[in-house]
């Protein structure tokens, strides 16, 4: 489960900052929990609409990619910071991306109310039409006298209190299934609308380039005076030429490909002709919408697949695909592609063959495989490619093209039912 | 005659607040001087550990401090007052106490039919804590709803039955800070205690 957590705060220290990252080491066995800085956001101002802005843009995509949101409120003045006010003026203004959002609250403070007004204030904030979270009832998580609470490690000393805030992030992590799943129910078939046919058109499409073209890429270059040979490209980290790319992608000991956001595929890494390649590639394949690399069998899988990369659902699954013999073991993974605000931005899918991994790591170290007695999974032969039909990849479908695995719905991403007017513009 | 700050209580270019503070301003003119004030510039709040407040903030406490009391038009964002409005009061109790004692009013305007009833019930909350400490006046509540159709082209409002509330409660005002001159036993304790809170070492 993914979460991320907001410190209410633009102190340079703060105890809720640290709290936050105590649950999340603490607690990164029970959730993946990212905690996010709201430092660079500015004063909300509604005649200085900045919602577009990289700060704002980048709380945006965070929250909406989480399963549920942790925020931690310092108390001033009786009630919550300016600074996180702000924060959530902005996320209900042009955009409400904690609608529907299952969010829990925690607070720390130097004396003994532990921020009890500011979270009650909180939850008043939270629940107004246009931010529209759900807040997880009950279970105030309240740390009083914060100074003398964490060690030099950063760790809550107090053990019933650590017990405490575990068995409250437990019951969190109930209440965020319970409230996606509800969410769900409004619009189950989200994944439905995603477009392998690559209709849509985003920054980086080439225009007045049929996608379909066997020469794609020599079009496409020339419309967009690509960069090639010896041309230098500067990279994060470092200036390779063209071809140091190419040579250098060609020798990854993967066969990498990348499709788009609008589900185009632009590239993969031409080490070998289709026949030797694990999944096969084409170069007149190159530019092509998914929809054409795909047979119709596996297009509602692969729908299914984008679309949790796209909303955030996972950011890799992997699928391990069999029917290349016994001696291989051949996995298909899919990352999701993101820019430095968390925007999707498409697929890195890379294709290796496990097995020459597991034979050295056997042979170096002394050991076979052995089947495992208390093993779950239909499969006995462990990394063997003769195991069963594929596994669920980590409880997401199969999106494969080659694999015939029963795809079960994935959870679809709730739209915001906010009416934009009841925003924090509605009273000026 | 009572010297009052209107605390306008947004950084909008277009606020109904200040236009109803505007209009206090003219209307009450031969009554009291209400001198607009504008939150609009301060930093983001982020409790420096040199405790130093910005320019801007300290010439607004100075202001207030003078003041015979201070009226706050709050408009109403997520159900409370804007983050703004929370900012400037950060600011103007972080070291500073302007607000100690201080007489306040508070009003309010929305687009909608509230009024900001919830922002106000926020504000009260606020400026009851133990660095602001304002007296606040009790059992009185100015809310102008649908705030957009409530102001004539001169600026006055045109409901006269909500014009006349807003005298009586203006005079109720006066009187209020009157009052709250006598209820000064325990103002030289209050501001001791204030002075010497410090939350980090409690």
């Amino acid at each position: 489960m993914k979460l991320v957590g907001i410190a209410g705060t633009v102190e340079d220290q703060s105890y809720n900052r640290t709290l936050l990252k105590f649950i999340a080491n603490h607690c990164s066995s029970m959730a993946d929990i990212e905690v996010l800085d709201i430092q660079d956001v500015p004063m909300f101002n509604q005649s200085d609409d900045q919602t577009e802005s990289e700060a704002v843009q980048y709380l945006k995509n965070k929250i909406l990619q989480a399963d549920g949101v942790i925020l931690a409120t310092p108390e001033h003045n009786h009630t919550i910071t300016a600074a996180l006010k702000s924060v959530i003026e902005w996320l209900s203004f042009k955009i409400h991306p904690l609608s529907g959002k299952p969010v829990m609250i925690v607070g720390a403070s130097y004396y003994d109310q532990g921020s009890s007004r500011a979270q009650l204030n909180l939850r008043q904030i939270l629940e107004s039409p246009g931010v529209d979270a759900v807040v997880m009832p009950g279970n105030e998580f309240l740390l009083g006298k914060v100074k003398e609470a964490f060690d030099e490690q950063g760790n809550l000393k107090d053990q019933g209190t650590v017990k405490f805030l575990q068995e409250t992030l437990t019951k969190f992590l109930k209440f965020v299934k319970v409230i996606n799943k509800l969410n769900a129910r409004n619009n189950p078939d989200d994944w439905e609308s995603e477009d392998l046919e690559a209709q849509g058109e985003v920054d980086t499409t080439i225009k007045g380039v049929d996608m379909h073209a066997a020469d794609w890429v020599e079009q496409a270059a020339a419309k967009t005076n690509a960069a090639e040979g010896d041309d230098y490209v500067k990279l994060d980290r470092g200036v390779l030429t063209v071809n140091q790319l190419n040579w250098f992608l060609n020798s990854m000991p993967m066969e990498l490909t990348y499709a788009d956001e609008n589900n185009q595929f632009l590239y993969y890494n031409h080490q070998m002709d289709a026949d030797q390649m694990l999944a096969s590639r084409t170069p007149a394949q190159a530019g092509n919408p998914l929809a054409d690399c795909h047979p119709k069998r596996a297009i509602d899988h692969v729908k299914q697949a984008v679309n949790m990369l796209r909303s955030g659902k996972t950011d890799l699954f992997k699928l391990p695909v069999p029917g290349m013999g016994p001696d291989k073991y051949i996995m298909h993974y899919y990352q999701a592609l993101h820019n430095d605000q968390g925007t999707y931005k498409g697929i890195n899918e890379f294709v290796l063959d496990l097995m020459p991994i597991v034979n050295y790591y056997l042979k170096q170290t002394g050991q076979t495989l052995a089947p495992d007695p208390n093993a779950k999974t239909d499969s006995v032969s462990g990394a063997s490619a003769n195991a069963a039909a594929p596994q669920q990849p980590d409880g997401v479908s199969g999106a494969s093209a080659d694999t015939s695995a029963p795809a079960p719905k994935p959870a679809a991403k709730p739209e915001p039912a906010v009416d934009s007017v009841s925003g924090a513009s509605s009273n000026s | 005659m009572h010297q009052f700050i209107g605390l306008v209580g947004t950084n909008s270019t277009n606020s109904t607040n200040r236009q109803l503070l505007q209009y206090m301003h003219n209307h009450f003119a031969d009554q009291a001087t209400i001198e607009l004030m504008e939150i609009k510039d301060l930093p983001m709040f982020n409790k420096p550990q040199d405790r130093k407040i910005p320019a801007k903030a300290q010439a607004m406490a100075d202001k207030i401090a003078k003041a015979d009391g201070v009226i706050i038009s709050t408009p109403e964002y997520d159900h409370s007052a804007p983050a703004v409005l929370m900012n400037a009061l950060e600011w103007l109790s972080f070291h500073i106490h302007p607000f100690v004692d201080k007489p306040v009013m508070i009003i309010g305007a929305s687009y909608g039919s509230l009024g900001t009833s919830r922002a106000q019930a926020h504000l009260r909350q606020i400026l009851d804590s133990p660095e602001l400490r304002a007296r606040i006046m009790p059992s009185s509540e100015f809310l102008l709803g649908h705030s957009l159709q409530a102001f004539d082209d001169d600026g006055n409002l045109k409901d006269e039955q909500k014009a006349a509330k807003l005298s009586g409660l203006f005079d109720d005002f006066q009187t209020f800070v009157e009052i709250t001159k006598k209820l000064s036993n325990a103002n030289a304790t209050t501001y001791q205690e204030v002075r010497d809170l410090d939350w980090a070492n409690l």
